[in-house]
């Protein structure tokens, strides 16, 4: 139970940072941030309540893929959206033109 | 799995300082000895020998230079951080057939991880102290470093499928009949060029340079230089003694003990090591790249695909 | 003395994912992040989960070294050597992280689990193994071409020849005048630019040489006095005995 609270920690310093930061880089990591609760999340109820089978194991590898496929798309965009738009602060893509 | 015995904490503490200190040590007088017989001076033994030592006490009586505004912590974490990472993977590695500090279940992964960090530490030294040489040397060394990290992990898994296990111990005794720098020829050569990489050697001499004027240890002087050289050895150690023992086939070998076998092996290592240091000419970081993915990379496939198929 | 590891690490992670968010230096907030991943890493093999662990820290360094390049090629203030405070919205995203993890600890806290822990003597990472390429087959397969999707997808997103014309051209400033050249009045010396412009172009132009020559013999200088030391190391101590 004391690892969900750190999890739970982890999610909300997560959700406070990308919500909070101007720019996508630095969201990224925000989102980073709340996968990282996931996993320790996911990992805690592996240990302790999935008896040790290794499907909940596997769960925490597509948790870990995932958050690869999100950091490679996103700064890919991160690099699109700086050569269409000319900005990396999220204020920049306001509007649906161009 | 295994049947050694963890050692206790402080024999631990112990034994990778002995093997660290030695290892360093013996690693600067090859290196000395490789590059006075390539530039063709006369090896003069005596001076070889004393040279580590003479090289400390100048260096720590030198004075510290510090730069404008550097970022202290990650300047001091550098080198604290590349040697320490240096004892983490000489942990994992047996050492003879009853010494090994902590053979985990998952050492190979642990051994890439200290590897990945081990970039990380070199990083950090290019970007503290707030110096344009020593920022491009270390944005060059992580372009090239990417490069060569997956060649690594694709050797050692493949060292591991015939132990069927991912600790080093097991790979060691998975040798005892065939080594597997002959089971898997390209394991071995490969793995060479990962440790020159690491260590920011001979081909692969793009870190502290002499193209970049010292590179990332340009603003180095004094007691920092001499923690970075120290480091460095220390790394090449870790890394000669695993491909020592997941290549060469560990303690494994006819009249001697084990830990002396290791020894002479490690050594052989830390010659070759040293030897391509001197010896092999600098590669370009553009080519170089080109090279490990086009290349090498297809090669540490086919050295997978050879191991897979030596196993079924 | 697991439980007191325990602490420590839980409270590290926190502790560096809330100065992720904090410190001025972005090259610190990237490696604050691979800390926090570290520790969870580290939690993660005290629950015997030994092989997750060490592949969470080995994974997440390498994805921030590739975070660190980022950050320094997007963010201004990279080394952190001016203070900044650059939040929008700081209540309501304070709140909504407040009211986020005190919905998880809720269910944490009072929610029934079943209790069955694992055993401290099982081959974690053998199940695993056995059980990825066994039963969960289909799952690892399909990781294994999302990635490859994802790979392709990056490369065509970033790629420098786009859709809409060469890559570069968004990325360069838009030009002071409509019409005119993205550089500056007083960049370096333009063949293309008209006769007027290219004359004022060369002034500058002399001056900018001018100045990349005396930068060049500073760093010569220092290029000689470094290859000594360097030499120095390499054992060509000759000169002193």
């Amino acid at each position: 139970m004391t690892v969900l609270l750190v999890a739970s920690a982890l999610i909300g310093v997560g959700v406070w940072g990308a919500l909070a930061q101007q720019t996508f880089v630095m969201l990224m990591m925000g989102i980073e941030m709340m996968l990282n609760g996931v996993i320790l999340a996911t990992g805690a109820f592996w240990a302790f309540t999935g008896s040790g089978l290794p499907k909940g194991q596997v769960l925490v590898i597509l948790t870990m893929a995932v958050m690869a496929v999100e950091l490679a798309i996103g700064f890919a965009l991160v690099a699109a959206v700086y050569r269409a738009r000319q900005t990396d602060m999220t204020e920049g893509i306001g509007s649906l033109k161009g | 799995m295994n049947e050694v015995e963890q050692l206790s904490a402080p024999l631990a503490i112990v034994v990778v300082s002995v093997v660290l200190v030695v290892g360093v040590y013996v690693s600067s007088v090859v290196g000395v000895v490789a590059f006075r017989s390539a530039a063709g001076q006369p090896l003069r033994p005596a001076s070889a020998a004393l040279f580590p030592a003479r090289e400390a006490r100048r260096l720590s009586r030198q004075q510290s230079v510090r730069t404008e505004r550097p970022d202290m912590i990650l300047r001091v974490l550098a080198p604290a951080g590349f040697l320490g990472l240096a004892a983490a993977a000489v942990t994992v590695i047996p050492l003879s057939p009853g010494i090994v500090v902590a053979d985990v279940g998952t050492g190979i992964v642990l051994f890439g991880a200290a590897e990945a960090l081990a970039i990380v530490a070199i990083f950090f030294h290019g970007w503290s102290p707030n110096s344009p040489f020593a920022l491009v040397a270390g944005y060059r060394f992580v372009a090239v470093a990417l490069s060569y990290e997956l060649l690594s992990m694709f050797v050692l898994i493949g060292a591991a499928i015939p132990a069927e296990s991912l600790s080093i111990g097991a790979i060691v005794e998975s040798q005892a009949d065939l080594w597997n720098v002959i089971r898997q020829p390209l394991g071995f050569p490969l793995f060479v060029i990962v440790s020159l990489g690491v260590t920011f050697s001979g081909p692969l001499d793009l870190l502290d340079s002499n193209d970049l004027a010292g590179g990332g240890s340009v603003e180095d002087s004094g007691i920092q230089r001499l923690a970075w050289q120290i480091a460095r050895h220390a790394m090449r150690i870790a890394f000669a003694a695993c491909a020592a023992a997941v290549f060469l086939g560990g303690w494994h070998g006819p009249l001697l003990p084990g830990g002396l076998w290791m020894a002479l092996k490690t050594f052989a290592v830390i010659a070759l090591l040293g030897f391509l240091d001197v010896f092999v000419a600098r590669i370009s970081a553009e080519r170089f790249v080109r090279l490990a993915w086009g290349v090498l990379l297809p090669l540490a496939f086919l050295d997978l695909l050879i191991a897979g198929v030596g196993a079924l | 003395m697991i439980d007191v590891a325990f602490v420590v690490f839980s409270v590290a992670a926190v502790a560096s994912g809330y100065g992720v968010f904090r410190v001025d230096s972005m090259i610190r907030a990237t490696y604050l992040l691979l800390a926090s991943f570290l520790n969870v890493g580290a939690i993660l093999v005290l629950l015997l989960a030994e092989y997750l662990g060490v592949a969470l820290l080995f994974m997440m360094t390498v994805e921030m070294i590739v975070m660190g390049l980022f950050m320094v090629m997007f963010m201004m203030n990279p080394a952190g050597l001016n203070p900044m405070n650059m939040v929008h919205q700081p209540r309501f995203a304070a709140a909504a992280g407040v009211i986020a993890a005190a919905g998880v600890a809720v269910v944490a806290v009072f929610a029934d689990f079943p209790d069955a822990p694992v055993g401290a003597e099982s081959a974690t990472t053998r199940e695993l193994g056995i059980e990825l390429l066994g039963g969960s087959m289909l799952v690892f397969e399909s990781i294994g071409v999302t990635l490859l999707a994802t790979m392709v997808c990056s490369v065509i997103l970033s790629s420098a020849t786009g859709r809409f014309g060469d890559g570069y051209e968004g990325s360069l400033a838009p030009a002071l005048e409509p019409g005119g050249d993205h550089r500056p009045a007083d960049d370096l010396y333009d063949p293309d630019a008209a006769m007027g412009h290219s004359m004022h172009g060369m002034d500058h132009g002399g001056m900018d040489m001018g100045e990349m020559d005396h930068s060049k013999m500073d760093h010569g200088d220092k290029d000689m006095d470094d290859m000594d030391m360097g030499g120095m190391d390499h054992g060509d101590m000759d000169h002193d005995s």
